[in-house]
C-alpha cells in the first residue's frame, strides 16, 4: 500500500521568473550589436560577410524584441502605467522597432530602436528597477 | 533479544494493535474524500511555505462558505488549468465574487497582480497545516 502521508500532488506557489531580475540592458546590447553590425555591413563589399552580418542581425534582433516583450510584461505592473500612461505605447514602438531593424540594413532603424529602448530603461530606472529587479551585492 | 521478547507477546496485544490499524486505515480512506496532502513547489510563498514541503488541505469548508482574506488555498492557475496554484487571499468581493490571491513573497510572485482577481468557484482547497518537515509542524 502506498504511503497515505506521501503527496498526492505538486501544488505551484508559483512565480514566472523567480529571479525577478530585468534590465533594459539586455535588450540594449542585442541592439547595438544590430547597429554595429548595420555599420559593418554597409561599410564591406565582401559577399561572405555581408550574408553573415544579415543573418546575425536577424537573430539580435529577434532577442532585443524578447528582451522588451519579457519587460513589458513582466516587469511593469498597472501601478507603472498610471505613472507613465505611455508605457504601453512605448513598449509597442519598440517592439515593432525591432521587427524594423530585422528587416532594413537601414542605420536609422537602429538608432531608433536605441532611443527607445532608453524611453524604457527611464521608466525602469524611476520606477525603482535598478534596486528591486538587480542585485546589489552577491552574498557570500 | 528483541526477537524472542517478540514470540512471547500475547495474541491481545496483537488483536488490539490489528483493530486500531484497521479503525485508522477506515478513518483515513473515509476522510480521503475531503483531506488531501500536497506537495509545494515554488517559492512564492516565502518564508511562510518553502518548496518541498507537505501541507494537509481539505475541501468541506469552502461549499459552506467563502474563502476568508488571510487563508491559504488552493486554485486552478487561469493561464494553466492542469495546474494547481498554492497563494494567499488577499481580497475578496462579496458583489462580484471575485478573490484576489497574493504570495507572501511579492517580489518572486506571479498572482492576481498578473493575472487578475479569480471566481470564488476556482477555489476548493484549504490549506489545514504542514506536517513536514517534523520541525515546521503545525497549523497554517
Amino acid at each position: 500500500m502506498r504511503n497515505p502521508l506521501r503527496p498526492t500532488r505538486r501544488v505551484h506557489a508559483h512565480c514566472d521568473i523567480p529571479c525577478g531580475v530585468y534590465d533594459p540592458e539586455q535588450a540594449r546590447i542585442e541592439a547595438e550589436s544590430c547597429y554595429k553590425i548595420i555599420e559593418k555591413y554597409n561599410a564591406s563589399s565582401d559577399e561572405l560577410l555581408r550574408t553573415r552580418c544579415i543573418a546575425v542581425k536577424e537573430e539580435r534582433a529577434e532577442l532585443t524584441k524578447h528582451h522588451i516583450d519579457v519587460l513589458w510584461h513582466d516587469y511593469f505592473k498597472p501601478e507603472h502605467l498610471e505613472k507613465y500612461p505611455d508605457l504601453h505605447e512605448t513598449c509597442w514602438k519598440a517592439s515593432k522597432a525591432a521587427s524594423k531593424v530585422k528587416q532594413t540594413t537601414d542605420i536609422a532603424a537602429a538608432k531608433e530602436l536605441l532611443t527607445l529602448i532608453d524611453k524604457i530603461d527611464e521608466m525602469w530606472k524611476a520606477t525603482g528597477g535598478p534596486e528591486k529587479t538587480r542585485l546589489q551585492a552577491v552574498a557570500a | 533479544m528483541s526477537t524472542e521478547r517478540g514470540r512471547h507477546r500475547p495474541l491481545s496485544s496483537f488483536l488490539v494493535r490489528g483493530a486500531a490499524l484497521g479503525a485508522g486505515v477506515a478513518a483515513v480512506s473515509f476522510a480521503r474524500r475531503w483531506l488531501d496532502v500536497v506537495e509545494v513547489q515554488g517559492g512564492s510563498m516565502a518564508p511562510t511555505l518553502l518548496p518541498g514541503e507537505w501541507l494537509l488541505v481539505e475541501r468541506r469548508t469552502y461549499p459552506r462558505r467563502p474563502p476568508r482574506v488571510g487563508e491559504i488555498v488552493l486554485a486552478a492557475d487561469p493561464r494553466d488549468p492542469t495546474r494547481e496554484l498554492i497563494k494567499r487571499v488577499a481580497a475578496l468581493d462579496g458583489e462580484t465574487g471575485l478573490v484576489s490571491l497574493a504570495g507572501d513573497a511579492p517580489d518572486a510572485s506571479t498572482d492576481s497582480r498578473s493575472f487578475g482577481a479569480l471566481p470564488v468557484t476556482s477555489i476548493r482547497w484549504r490549506v489545514i497545516g504542514r506536517y513536514y518537515p517534523l520541525p515546521r509542524l503545525g497549523r497554517l
